[in-house]
Parts: C-alpha cells; structure tokens; sequence
C-alpha cells in the first residue's frame, strides 16, 4: 500500500512537473527583486492594457515577435507579452488540442467513456470559460456590460488565468517584462504580486470547498482536481515573504485537502469496484473467480492497481504523451494480457477463439502488435512488481522480473508462430488434423532435455511447458 | 531547464510503465532507460530478427527462440564447456533435427573463435532466425537447403573471450581484449599443427589426409589445448563434416588453405591440394558480398598489405602465416573443407552497423551453404548391400582423399571437369569410375567393393568350374 502512494504521488508530481514546464529557478532570485518594488493605487493605463493584452493569448498566435525585444514601441511591447505567455502555452495548447477534438472521435467507450467523457469536460470547459469571457472583448479593455476595467478586475483576470493554466510562470512573465520595460516600478509588481495571490488563493480555497463538497463526484473529477491542487498549493507557497501565516495555514489545508481526495480516491475504487472495469471483460472474470476469502486481499490489490492503470493512462492522454487510440489500443491489449497470463494461471483450457485471438493481431500491422503486446507485458510486470511490494513478500529485484517477462514474451511469440506454421503444414499435407497433445509431449521432453545439458534453465523450461499447455 | 527536467521525469515513468510503447514519440527523452530493456528489442525489426548484440544470455534465448517457433527442423545442443564454463552452444537445422540420413551432407558454421571479433556471431544468430523464418515463409531455396542438408551453427566458440571484449566501455574495442580465451589462449593457434606433418609427407612420402592419429593422446591427455580447442576437435570426429566456414573479423577477405607456409617465411602462396575448388568456394562466398568483392575497396588501414587478395579471396599464407589454425586442421584431420572468413575492418563494430553487415553477408552466407550440393557424392556398399565406413575415395591428380562415412556415404567437392574416382577399403578390390562433374548439383556415383575373400570364394569357383569342365571333357 505504501509503495502505491508513492506511486501516486509520483504521478502527481510528474503531473505538476510537465504542466509547470516554464518553472523558472532564476524566477526566484527574480522575484527577490520584483518584491522590493511597490506598486500604487492608480496605475497607468498603459499597464492595464498590457496586462489584459497578455492574458489573453489566442490559440494560434505564434511566437514570431521574438526579435522584436529591443524595440520599444507599445504594439511591439503588446506583442512581445503575447509572444512570452504564448511560449509557455503552446506546448499545453498542443496537449489539449491533441487530447479533445480525438478523444471523441475514438471509442473511448470501450476502455471507459463515461470517465473519460468527464475529463474531457473539465479540460474543455474551462478553456471555453475563459474563451466566453473575451469573446466580445478582443482587446480586453471592457467588461461585458462595457465598462472599462479596474485594476481589480485585472488582477481577478490575472489570477483567473493563472489557475486555469496551471501556470505561474506566465504572471512572472508578464511582471518582469514590465519591469525591464519600466512600466510599471517594481513596488508596483509587488503589490500586484500580492493582489494577484491572494485572488488566487480565494479562487483555490472555493475550488476547494466545491471540491469537498461532492464526495460522490466519480474519479475522474478527483483526479483532475488532484491534479490541479498541488500545483496551486505550491506557486503559492512561492510568493514568498509577502505571505501571512493565514495562507501558509491555506496552504497547509490544500495539501490536507489533497490528501483526503487521495484517500477518496483509493476509497473509491474499493467502493465502486466494478463499474469502471466493465469495460475490461477478461479483467472483470478474474475479479469474479477469485472469491475465496483469503484471496480477496489480492482481489482488491489488483483492482487498485487497475484502476491505477487506467488513470496513469488517462493522463498519459491528457498530457499528450500518447494519443488516445494508442492508449485505447493498449488498454484493449492489456485486457488481453490478463486474459493469457490468467488462462496460464488457473492453468484452463483456452478456447479457440482465445487462441484465435492471438494470430489475429498479427494481421495488423506487426509493429503495432509487437509494440502494444509488448506494453501489455510492460504494464503487467510493473504492477507486478508493485502488487509484490505491497505484499511485501518478494524480494526478486524489478529488473529481473522485466527481463523474465520480456524473455517469456519473446518465447509465447516464437511458439505461436510455430503452432501456426504447424496448423498451415499439416493441412497443405492434408494430414489428420494437428496432433497438439503429441506436440506438448515432445516439447515437454525436449524442455527437460535441455534443462539438464544446459541449454534451458529451469524456469524457461517451466515457462514453455506451460505455455504449451496452456492452448 | 525545468521543461527537459519534467518531461525527463514523465519520460522515465513512461518508460517504467512502457518503454517501448511507441517509436514514434518524441517526448521520449534518453534520460536513463532501464539498461535491460535498453539492451534488448530496442531495434526489433523483421520476424524477430533483433540487429543487436547479444551477450551469453541473450545468445541462449535467441537460440532457444529459433527452436522454438522451428521445432520441426531445429535443435539445440552445446559441444561443451568454455573455460568459464558457458556452453558452446550450436543450434542445428534440417528436416530430421537430430539424425544423420544417411547421403545427406553436413554443414558448420562457426563464429567468434577471436571474442572481440564479434560480427560473425551475430550474423550466425541472425542466420540461424532467418533460415527459419524463411523456411516457414516456404521459400523454395531455403526449404531446399535445410531439407537436404544439416546445418549446424555454432554462433561463439569463445563465449568468455565475447564477455570480456563486449565488457569494455566506450564504443571504440581494443584490437586485443578478450580475443583468447580466459586462459589467455589464441583458439585459432592452438589446434595440433598437421600442416608441418602434410609438408613432411609430401617430401617424404606419407597419407595426405586423416593426419590426426592417437586422439586420445593427443587431444585428450594434451594440457596445452584449451577446452574449447578439445571440443571442436570431438565435434569434428564425431559428425562426418563436408563444409564449413569459420567467421572472423578485422579484415574484409575470405581466406583457404593453406594457412601455414610450407618454407616458414611470413608470406608464401602455399597451396594445398584442393586449390582450385577452395578458390572456387572461397568465391562463392566472397562474389555475394559487395565490400569483399569490390575490387576498389581500399584496404582496412592505411599500410595493410593486401596484394594477396584476388576477387576478395586470397591464400592464407599468401597473406600470412598462420599455424594450428583450426581452418588447415579440418581440412587436414577429417573430410572436411573450411575456409575462414573476414567479415569486418572493425573487429567489434557499433551495433547500429550490425544490420548492414547481415544485409552484406547474407547472400553470402546462403551462397556458400549451397556449394556443399557440388562434386560427386554417393555410398560406397559391398556386393551384399552393406555399408563399407571408412572407405578411401580418391581423385586422380589430387593429392588427397576423403573417406566414408558410417553408412557409407560421401561427398567429394570438386570444380566442374572430368574425373577418376576410386573407391577402396582394406579387404577390399578397388574399383574406379570416371564422372563428368558439373557446376551443381552433385553427381551421384555408388561402388560396390568387393571383397578379397569374395574374390578368393569366386575363384575357387570358377577353378571347380573349369575342373568339372575339364574332367567331363577327357572323362575323368
């Protein structure tokens, strides 16, 4: 159980670490400076519209101002806040129009759809939120009834786009552009700083409270939430001096607030357990054999690390790493793993149509194949390695389990095509239908053979018996 | 910078989860991948042909993936131990794995005898899938081949040598390291010297083949052979070889008897008897490999004297002198024929070349299993049918004769041309036939010796004949 938090939090953490790509260490010394400054009531117009102009960076804006930054005329300054923010959001602008305008097309539906559904929504509607704000506003000047903006409403904008993008780095961007362009003094980028953190943390503690408040929201929504929460709790917790013990308390309780979505999310999975994993057939059957009392440890381990499975998929997705027919396609796969390795196990007879269904991949591409199957095993062996870890009664190092598990990859292959080649022989000589029983024999013997010369060690020589028997 | 550190991060969890998942992915970082998983199937490609090297473990379970998708015409079995004690395995293919038929050639392949000379290992792992492959695909030259001959392949005879060449760090591998074996031992200076034996023979008279006399002594009771060296040397007594080719790496050049100059000087053309079909075979071998038959290449280092090398072949003493090579030892102890082989300027190239030179040489490889369906061929039997072993087939106007084997079969390699064969055995009446050889295949000629009390048997016979005759004649 221990290691499966550490799992997760290292998800979790390599969640903050892709999104927060533009993290700047320098930012820190930089905001050492940008804090000495102050910043007045009243500010120049001048600022206001840089700043709104900043915040809302268009989708297909491209960084081309780049050599625009000696020039010092304010379109040039405009664009050169666009150009920064744009940077920074390109790479996630890509994550996300890679992610939504796939994720419906796909069957999704048959790895987990209304989940995934969700997720897509929560990316999706916050993106079109902030869309709404600025769509009858181009050049962000004026609320929607047509006022103009106060530097609160600015500030509440800033914060507003920093939380939804997940991005402080954009604020720091924006400020010491406006520092080095003498826009603003640097008191006034630090009580800006200031405004802008503490709107921020309102926006995360009501996120926060929304978030309490529905326990029964489905995994997908935690996650997400998960997901956001520590990136807030720690920029925030950046902003350094100007902070009262008051928000570090906040700071505190997101992090608790975390913990207990963590711990509902784990709770969860025990709760609902079959509703997400309908999706998974095989998966579902060797749920349901395994019903004797002292088994149903292992029962839960393995729906943990399922559930597991799909999230990290999931996110894979959302962050773009791989796209959601590869992950769709490897999610099938795996089911299919489980099927074998369970077939293996309770040592069944397979039926035609399992054994069918292995030479049927092959007829797409075989790369396709080699690469998911060979994920599948990825997959099961790291959690296979995890599940031992929690039972904390295995000690065989993880890097050795991959290598057996490669190898017994390689050899089901090799056998497969070898009953295949058999099959197509025997009937091209229209010999009597193949004699597999014979063939497990032979094998069996040849296996021992070789285990004494030498040539097999013990556990292949089991390994292939058992594949053999096992069709 | 932050972005690489975090997208190294999420690479290294993908790769935990699915390191190879997807070729295509760029956000792949080579931040560090579990060393296993790097080392093996990162280039596979083709039917389970995976163009990398493969150390001991690797090269037992590539061998054992082969027999298993291939179990119909493949086995595996080891001739024994390294010093350090790896198995020096040999995986064999033909439609009777396992049995000799009789009339059917043999064929080895060895590779690796020099550990950092590694590129003929891994070609003959490559091979050994590929003829399998190949043979399940039914292609008719393939099928052909292992329906007509045993091949055996045999990927390192100096496994221990392989460790500790591929051991070294850095891509560049020392010229040295890890070519003897673990007790220091160059392989392919360490078989009994038969040449020097041939040389005496010559001038003063004496057998020109089989030189290997009083094993035990000199192989069993020998300390100074290494155990490998004793291995092969069983192997070679054991299975009535007809062709072989031994795989080496440094130069670019196949290379025929004899290795050993017959003066002692460093460099001497030093023919052996069969010279004109070791060239023809050598040829073979070198005419399907574009780098060793190309005529412009330019020599592997600056100052290497290749003057020697015709058409990618040259003559091993031409070259230099080599002594108690196992090439000269083959052709010298048994029926067998073998050439050596230089694949490669570099003895232990990058991985990423691997696949080129299995596309250079695998014609090549092919090309030259063919040639063993050349000559003449046939079984030597006595008048009631029965298989006549160790019978003595000899060519007129070559200086050296093979034998027959268990059930009486041999094969003679021989260049297209016109030819006396005779075949005899002790206890026996010699017989000779004329044959006229083509390019390919084989011509097939039987003898049925008969034998001297035979002989005796069906001259007493006709002498009784005679006497009746006679007695009738002046009525006796």
């Amino acid at each position: 159980m221990g290691l499966l938090w550490t799992g997760t939090w290292i998800l979790v953490l390599v969640l903050y670490n892709t999104t927060i790509q533009a993290f700047p260490k320098p930012g820190g010394s930089q905001d050492k400076s940008v804090h000495n400054r102050e910043l007045s009531a009243e500010r120049p117009l001048n600022e206001q519209i840089a700043e709104a102009e900043a915040d809302k960076i268009k989708k297909t804006y491209l960084p081309e101002n780049n050599a625009g930054e000696s020039n010092y005329s304010f379109a040039d300054n405009l664009n050169l806040l666009k150009a920064i923010t744009e940077k920074q959001k390109i790479e996630k602008e890509k994550q996300s129009i890679r992610s939504s305008p796939n994720d419906n097309k796909l069957n999704m539906e048959d790895v987990d759809s209304t989940k995934n559904r969700r997720l897509i929504d929560d990316y999706d509607s916050t993106k079109s939120g902030l869309d709404h704000k600025f769509q009858d506003d181009p050049d962000g000047l004026h609320q929607l009834d047509g006022t103009p903006l106060t530097a609160e409403d600015i500030v509440q904008k800033i914060a507003t786009r920093i939380y939804e993008e997940n991005d402080r780095g954009v604020f720091d961007k924006i400020v010491s552009k406006l520092l080095n362009l003498g826009l603003i003094t640097e008191s006034q980028a630090h009580t800006l700083e200031d405004e802008v953190a503490e709107v921020l943390q309102k926006l995360i503690s009501k996120e926060a409270n929304n978030y309490e408040e529905e326990p029964n929201k489905p995994t997908s929504r935690t996650e997400s939430q998960a997901g956001k929460i520590p990136e807030k709790v720690i920029p925030v917790a950046t902003i350094q001096d100007g902070f009262t013990n008051g928000e570090n308390d906040e700071t505190v309780s997101n992090t608790l607030t975390l913990t207990n979505g963590l711990e509902r999310r784990t709770k969860t999975y025990s709760e609902d357990n079959f509703e997400e994993l309908q999706y998974f057939p095989n998966f579902y059957a060797l749920l349901k054999s395994i019903d004797s009392e002292k088994e149903a440890k292992e029962k839960e381990t393995l729906i943990t690390i399922m559930k597991t499975l799909i999230d990290f998929v999931k996110m894979m997705v959302k962050y773009g790493t791989i796209s959601p027919e590869e992950g769709v396609a490897y999610l099938e796969n795996l089911d299919e793993m489980i099927a074998l390795q369970t077939k293996n196990k309770l040592e069944k007879n397979a039926t035609d149509n399992k054994s069918k269904l292995l030479p049927a991949p092959s007829e797409k591409s075989h790369e396709e194949t080699d690469s998911t199957k060979e994920e599948a095993a990825k997959m099961e062996k790291e959690y296979g390695t995890l599940k031992d870890s929690t039972k904390d009664d295995n000690s065989k190092p993880g890097g050795k389990m991959e290598e057996q598990e490669e190898k017994t990859e390689a050899y089901l292959e090799a056998i497969r095509k070898n009953i295949e080649w058999l099959k197509k022989h025997d009937k091209k000589e229209n010999k009597e239908d193949y004699d597999l029983s014979k063939m497990r024999d032979f094998i069996t013997q040849q296996a021992d053979a070789y285990v004494e010369k030498g040539i097999l060690n013990k556990e292949e020589a089991d390994a292939i018996k058992r594949i053999y028997s096992s069709l | 910078m932050a972005g690489r550190r975090g997208r190294a991060l999420l690479a290294l969890c993908g790769t935990l989860v699915a390191c190879a998942w997807l070729l295509g992915v760029e956000a792949q970082e080579p931040g560090t991948p579990a060393a296993g998983m790097r080392r093996r199937r990162r280039l596979l490609q083709e039917d389970g042909i995976s163009f990398e090297y493969h150390r001991y473990p690797e090269l037992r379970e590539a061998l054992v993936s082969v027999w298993l998708q291939c179990t119909a015409i493949s086995r595996i079995y080891t001739v024994g131990r390294s010093f350090e004690g790896r198995e020096l395995l040999v995986i064999e293919l033909s439609d009777n794995p396992g049995v000799h038929e009789p009339g059917e050639p043999e064929f080895k392949y060895i590779g690796n005898m020099h550990g950092n000379e590694a590129v003929g290992r891994e070609l003959l792992i490559f091979l050994a899938q590929y003829l399998c492959n190949e043979y399940q695909k039914g292609n008719e030259t393939i099928v052909n081949l292992i329906h007509s001959t045993r091949i055996h392949i045999m990927p390192s005879l100096n496994p221990d040598g392989f460790e500790k060449a591929a051991s070294q760090p850095g891509e560049l591998k020392d010229w040295f390291v890890g070519r003897s074996n673990a007790q220091g031992i160059d392989l392919n200076r360490n078989f009994p010297d038969l040449d020097r034996i041939v040389y005496v023979n010559e001038k003063e008279g004496g057998p020109n083949n089989h030189l290997l006399k009083n094993l035990k002594k000199i192989v069993d009771q020998n300390t100074k052979l290494a155990p490998e060296t004793k291995a092969v040397i069983h192997w070679i007594m054991d299975i009535p070889f007809v062709l072989s080719a031994n795989l080496h790496g440094g130069d670019v050049v196949a290379n025929y008897p004899y290795d050993e100059t017959r003066s002692g000087s460093a460099h001497e053309y030093s023919s052996c008897p069969d010279d004109v079909i070791f060239q023809s075979l050598a040829r073979a071998y070198s005419s399907f490999n574009p780098a060793m038959s190309d005529p412009n290449r330019p020599p592997c280092r600056k100052n290497d004297d290749d003057s020697s090398f015709v058409d990618g072949t040259t003559n091993g003493g031409a070259w230099y002198s080599v002594p108690g090579g196992m090439q000269d030892f083959n052709y010298l102890s048994s029926n067998c024929f073998e050439i050596t082989v230089e694949l490669s300027c570099e003895k232990f190239p990058p991985e990423e070349t691997l696949k080129s030179f299995w596309e250079d040489n695998k014609n090549a490889l092919i090309s030259y299993l063919e040639q063993i369906h050349r000559g003449v061929k046939g079984f030597v039997r006595d008048l009631q049918g029965n298989p006549i072993a160790n019978a003595t087939i000899s060519v007129e106007g070559i200086d050296h004769d093979i034998t027959s084997a268990k059930d009486g079969d041999y094969w003679r390699l021989l260049v297209p041309g016109n030819y006396k064969l005779t075949a005899s055995a002790p206890g026996y009446l010699a017989i000779t036939k004329k044959v006229a050889v083509p390019y390919s295949p084989a011509v097939g000629v039987d003898f049925e010796l008969e034998s001297f009390s035979e002989r005796k048997e069906e001259e007493k016979e006709e002498l009784m004949e005679w006497w009746k005759m006679m007695s009738e004649t002046l009525n006796f």
